[in-house]
């Protein structure tokens, strides 16, 4: 949920409770004041009646003015001095009236009255209506100014927050440079801008000189790695070694061999992130794809795997030659050394828009997260791991996209091109 | 035959010489551009391995100087592995070969052996030894007057490692030969190790035993 839409719902939450409440408030606060008036109107037409009475009017001729009604008979004896007031209402064609009554006695000359004082409160009624019909008008007017309001906050004072989420969402830690964000006019908005600005430029020197310092080890190390290896070939031509000593010759040369293999891969990978493989060509996909599985066919057939391509186009891409061909090396010879020990399968499938390779193994499903990381490998292989991340690697440089699944023991890698 | 090493690494090129010498070639040695273009005025070499990143240059001029002087003379290169840009340009300068570091000594040797058999320059194109002579133009192998029927894997084993004579060639040197960047593959040492029993049994049939040593898990030897 966006903020601006959560504190939306909360002000329009708050401001229709508080309009319920004003309502609630103003109409108590009204009618309380329309009663007192009222009863004040009674109280002076008893005032009147009373009057008249003692100057010698006689019952029969009060006549109603307009609004009061006034009832006025004999008793026998008065029986309370006290005001009542009351309010009931009356069928007045299809309306109902509302009448608020005043009841007295009172002892004029020795004769005893009952009296009674009505008005009609259907005027009051009216005022009412009008009065919700206005309140609620103008809470929905004030709704709608609220949401113009919060649009144009959205729009105009939140834009740099929206420009800063879009940068680093956008923001790519090999390719940009730090980020760097427009002033704005409030505080909180600069502060993360600064912020966020400082981590990436933190974040770009870490990030490259990890980099130099993976790139200076790999370079630096090739020539000792070199002296080493020919040193090694060289105690290796001695003729005088006992099986001990030549076991441990053996294992220095591998272990050297490895150290080698690692290091050419790594350097491989920084030319890589370097784009130092620029120059492309127009490559035939399924030539290229022939032409390797021909060369890899001793490995092919001493593992009697049967590989069955499928192509459907004469696919032509502008990569770079080298580079597709380490990548094409990489995925074969994983489909290869991962496959059965007998009778595996490979199918490479090619058309406009992807190519597959499939092949059958009894390795279980390899953890999607750690695929493509530089030094993850399975129990059972020894390369996968800097094999795969290398294959990343070139897929990111083509602007390819590469996914892996695996289905009944066949593991299958699709890429996007 | 005369070698010019130019290498700027003293260990690596004391190898390099040392193994050369040991297969038959007469090395002389440089570890800066100025001195190897010294030397080159100065002698005439078959073959100069050159390393592209010299203290006081470029190789590269090195190249240059050479294919104008001496057009005659074979070139091989080694470079770093993250130098591919110097490799392809010194091919393009006229470079025979070139070598990524670190390589195999016996590779080196094998090179070497292949320029100076595709230049033509000693006018023999055959590795001889006692019963069994591998013509490496015709791609024949001849005992004793017969000609052995060998596949091109078998071939190429053989001419690896006659070209390395009395040189343990590692199991590791003997793969990459023949396999490349695939010989990384875990069954590239049963590949290896089933072809030399084919070469030896091969071998065997007319006579020619004990021309393949296996030495035990480090490699073979070629034993004339």
């Amino acid at each position: 949920m966006k903020l601006l839409t959560k504190t939306n719902i909360y002000s329009s939450v708050a401001t229709i409770i508080l309009f319920i409440i004003g309502i609630f408030v103003v109409f108590n606060f009204i009618f309380m004041k329309f009663d007192s008036e009222q009863d004040e109107q009674l109280l002076s037409a008893k005032k009147i009646i009373i009057e008249s009475l003692k100057k010698g009017k006689t019952p029969e001729q009060f006549s109603s003015n307009i609004g009061e009604i006034i009832a006025i008979r004999k008793i026998k004896s008065q029986t309370s001095t006290l005001n009542y007031f009351k309010e009931y209402e009356i069928q007045k064609g299809q309306d109902y009236a509302k009448i608020r009554e005043l009841n007295f006695q009172c002892l004029i000359n020795e004769n005893a009255y009952g009296i009674s004082v009505s008005i009609s409160l259907s005027q009051d009624k009216k005022i009412g209506e009008y009065i919700f019909a206005i309140v609620t008008i103008y809470l929905f007017i004030s709704l709608f100014i609220l949401f113009l309001l919060n649009r144009y906050i959205s729009s105009h004072i939140f834009s740099p927050f929206y420009d800063t989420l879009s940068k680093i969402k956008k923001w790519n830690i090999k390719k940009n440079d730090p980020l760097t964000f427009k002033k704005t006019n409030i505080d909180e908005f600069n502060l993360i801008n600064i912020t966020v600005q400082e981590l990436t430029q933190q974040i770009k020197t870490d990030y490259k000189n990890l980099k130099e310092f993976t790139e200076n080890v790999s370079h630096e190390s090739q020539t000792p790695l070199s002296i080493i290896s020919s040193k090694l070939e060289l105690l290796m031509q001695g003729t005088n070694y006992n099986a001990k000593q030549q076991e441990y010759l053996q294992q220095i040369f591998q272990s050297t061999q490895r150290i080698y293999k690692l290091n050419q891969v790594l350097i491989l990978m920084s030319r890589i992130e370097n784009k130092q493989f620029l120059a492309s060509d127009s490559i035939n996909l399924q030539y290229t794809i022939q032409q390797k599985i021909d060369e890899l066919e001793d490995f092919i057939s001493a593992k009697q795997i049967i590989i069955s391509p499928e192509f459907k186009t004469q696919t032509i891409k502008n990569i770079n030659p080298i580079l597709f061909d380490i990548l094409l090396n990489n995925l074969m010879i994983n489909a290869i050394k991962y496959n059965l020990e007998q009778d595996g399968i490979i199918i490479i499938r090619l058309d406009e828009h992807t190519l597959t390779i499939e092949n059958t193994s009894d390795i279980g499903k390899i953890e999607k997260e750690f695929l493509f990381e530089r030094f993850t490998k399975s129990s059972t292989s020894s390369s996968l791991g800097v094999g795969l991340s290398l294959i990343k690697k070139i897929i990111e440089a083509f602007n390819w996209q590469i996914t892996y699944s695996h289905k009944n023991n066949i593991h299958i890698f699709k890429i996007y091109l | 035959m005369k070698i010019l090493i130019i290498e700027d690494e003293k260990s690596l090129l004391e190898d390099i010489k040392h193994y050369l010498t040991e297969n038959g070639y007469n090395c002389d040695y440089s570890t800066t551009v100025k001195s190897a273009l010294n030397k080159l005025a100065e002698n005439k070499y078959t073959v100069a391995l050159i390393d592209l990143d010299l203290p006081d240059g470029s190789g590269l001029e090195i190249i240059s100087y050479i294919k104008n002087t001496f057009p005659e003379m074979g070139i091989i290169i080694t470079t770093a592995a993250n130098s591919l840009e110097d490799k392809l340009n010194g091919l393009k300068l006229g470079a025979d070969d070139y070598l990524t570091k670190p390589f195999h000594l016996s590779e080196l040797n094998a090179r070497i052996y292949s320029l100076i058999r595709r230049r033509n320059f000693s006018g023999k194109n055959a590795l001889v030894f006692d019963g069994l002579e591998i013509d490496t133009t015709e791609k024949k192998v001849i005992s004793n007057g017969v000609a052995l029927q060998f596949t091109k894997k078998e071939y190429d084993i053989l001419v690896f490692l006659a070209s390395n004579p009395t040189h343990l060639i590692t199991k590791e040197a003997l793969a990459e030969n023949i396999w490349g960047d695939k010989a990384e593959m875990a069954t590239t040492f049963d590949f290896v190790y089933s072809q030399i029993k084919n070469l030896k049994r091969k071998l065997n049939e007319v006579g020619l035993k004990d021309y393949i040593k296996v030495v035990y898990g480090l490699g073979y030897k070629f034993k004339n």
